[in-house]
């Protein structure tokens, strides 16, 4: 038998927009030679609403319920961010409870988008099981704030001076008993897949990329972290009550897959000693500050960010003294941690490609905007 | 071994959950039940609504549809009332500006309808959503200003 060479030709793989690991509607094309990613093309936009230019049409309240809608999984933090933005630009005053109820939701909020993130990701690498624990303890805090906003998704609960609600009776008790219930839930998730060899097997050194790569791309939040670098808004750029409360800022080593999830994980623990001290802390007292009932901000360009659950999440606001933003940027983190996707894909094999997709952590509805 | 060690200890999360009682809700044969500020659709209360359009005006997506005519006793009174749920993002910044509370969010949610056109209601609607909704909760109908107040209380805010 004549030893003829195989023929081989790279082949383009259509991967989505609708594909259960993609996230949402994100769509890649990928070349790929065999099993070996040659090149990886990443088509966004399904999801553009045009957020940004709406809300040059828009009150600075209305647009509230718009951010709602950006990450999707971490609401609160979205309010927390534009509230915050104009209140920095107005130079409002808000009242004590109220900054302690918007840190006790924000940092559940990160809670319950870093078990999403766990629960997906190890979907996504094929694990079934660990997604329904990990959304049994989702729907708790879901609850609650459905109990202190009335929606479970899109919670438009904070207002520029304060928050729309107290909390109802019982509830800061609620948050109390929740805290170390999920401390033991933890416990339970890192049994259940931290020592997992298979799923160390996927993760361990692959999509590791140095610090200074990071950096130049723009990455933040866990992306950034994951390589060792100790950048976190809330304490770096403190902003509301975050130099209150004393956390740590967990960091990887080797920027892989591994880290990142680890990272999650040890975040859970963070923002739950973080919950811990404000409800510790937290006073009676009014909920709404003084703010005029028309919010005009002042003529000028304003900036403020919060650590959002993905990284960044940046308000850029140019005013002319109207009631409506004369132009209003979001700097979206999902949407600059995509960027270092298609190099970090480059010859990796196609069941890699979903676990580095995974681990990048991106919400489609902050991606497109 | 380790790794055995790992696989074991995941097993044994399994092994734990086995005899716990199941937490899903068996929907649509058991009805969730909602929080008293649950934002679902809204019902209205024609009667209080004095036209003063704020709900229109604040709404972001521009929903809401209204028009009233003026009455022998010079007030005005409301004739049509309409709500596009095809946009409205349940937001409940109209119920938050609206002076006499006539305009209020119920624990209504399912909204699903074979037609764009159903999705589109109107006055009558509204007003027998909030029926209904007075019906689940144990609310009064007798006078509209009971209805107000009792709905403060369910908010928490009264």
């Amino acid at each position: 038998m004549a030893t003829t060479e195989l023929r081989t030709e790279e082949m383009l793989l259509n991967v989505g927009p609708q594909h259960p690991s993609t996230h949402g509607v994100l769509r890649l094309v990928v070349k790929v030679d065999g099993e070996i990613i040659r090149e990886a093309t990443l088509v966004i936009g399904y999801l553009h609403r045009g957020t940004e230019k709406l809300a040059e049409d828009l009150q600075y309240t209305q647009i509230i319920p718009y951010t709602d809608r950006l990450d999707y999984l971490a609401a609160m933090i979205n309010n927390h961010a534009i509230v915050n933005a104009v209140e920095q630009a107005m130079d409002l005053q808000v009242p004590e409870r109220a900054e302690y109820l918007r840190v006790i939701v924000a940092e559940l909020n990160r809670i319950a988008s870093h078990l999403l993130f766990l629960g997906a990701y190890l979907l996504d690498l094929g694990a079934m099981s660990p997604f329904l624990y990990a959304f049994q303890e989702r729907e708790t805090i879901t609850q609650m704030f459905n109990e202190i906003s009335g929606a479970r998704l899109t919670y438009n609960y904070m207002r520029v001076g304060g928050v729309k609600w107290d909390a109802p009776p019982g509830w800061i008790d609620k948050v109390r008993a929740y805290i170390p219930h999920f401390r033991e839930k933890l416990k339970m998730y890192h049994n259940l897949v931290t020592g997992n060899e298979v799923f160390l097997g996927r993760v361990k050194g692959i999509g590791a990329y140095s610090q200074e790569k990071a950096l130049g791309y723009g990455l933040s939040g866990i992306n950034l972290r994951s390589t060792g670098f100790k950048w976190d808004i809330r304490r770096n750029k403190p902003y509301s009550i975050y130099d209150r409360f004393d956390f740590d800022i967990p960091v990887g080593k080797n920027g892989d897959c591994y880290d990142r999830y680890i990272c999650h994980m040890m975040e859970m623990e963070e923002s739950l000693k973080i919950v811990e001290k404000a409800v510790e802390q937290i006073q009676d007292g009014p909920v709404m500050g003084k703010a005029p009932k028309i919010l005009r901000v002042p003529a000028g360009e304003y900036y403020a960010s919060v650590e959002g659950a993905k990284g960044e999440l940046g308000i850029y606001i140019v005013s002319d003294g109207k009631d409506k933003p004369y132009r209003f940027k979001l700097r979206r983190p999902s949407f600059i941690n995509l960027q270092i996707l298609p190099e970090l894909m480059e010859g990796q094999n196609v069941a890699n490609m979903i676990a580095i997709l995974g681990a990048v952590d991106i919400v489609l509805g902050e991606v497109d905007a | 071994m380790s790794g055995v060690l790992g696989l074991l200890k995941g097993l044994g999360v399994t092994l734990g959950q086995l005899p716990k009682k199941k937490v899903t809700l068996m929907y649509p044969d058991v009805q969730p039940e909602w929080p008293d500020r649950y934002r679902g659709v809204h019902k209205l209360m024609p009667d209080l609504c004095i036209v003063c359009n704020q709900c229109a005006r604040i709404c972001p997506t521009s929903c809401i549809s209204l028009s009233g005519t003026r009455g022998e006793d010079r007030k005005l009174h409301l004739e049509t009332f309409d709500i596009n749920f095809e946009i409205c993002i349940l937001c409940d910044l109209c119920t938050e500006v609206c002076p006499t509370e006539a305009i209020q969010m119920t624990d209504t949610f399912e909204l699903a309808e074979y037609n764009r056109d159903a999705i589109y209601k109107d006055m009558n609607w509204l007003t027998e959503n909030g029926k209904q909704h007075a019906l689940r909760k144990g609310l009064s109908l007798e006078s509209t200003e009971e209805a107000v107040e009792q709905n403060n209380q369910l908010e928490g805010n009264a």
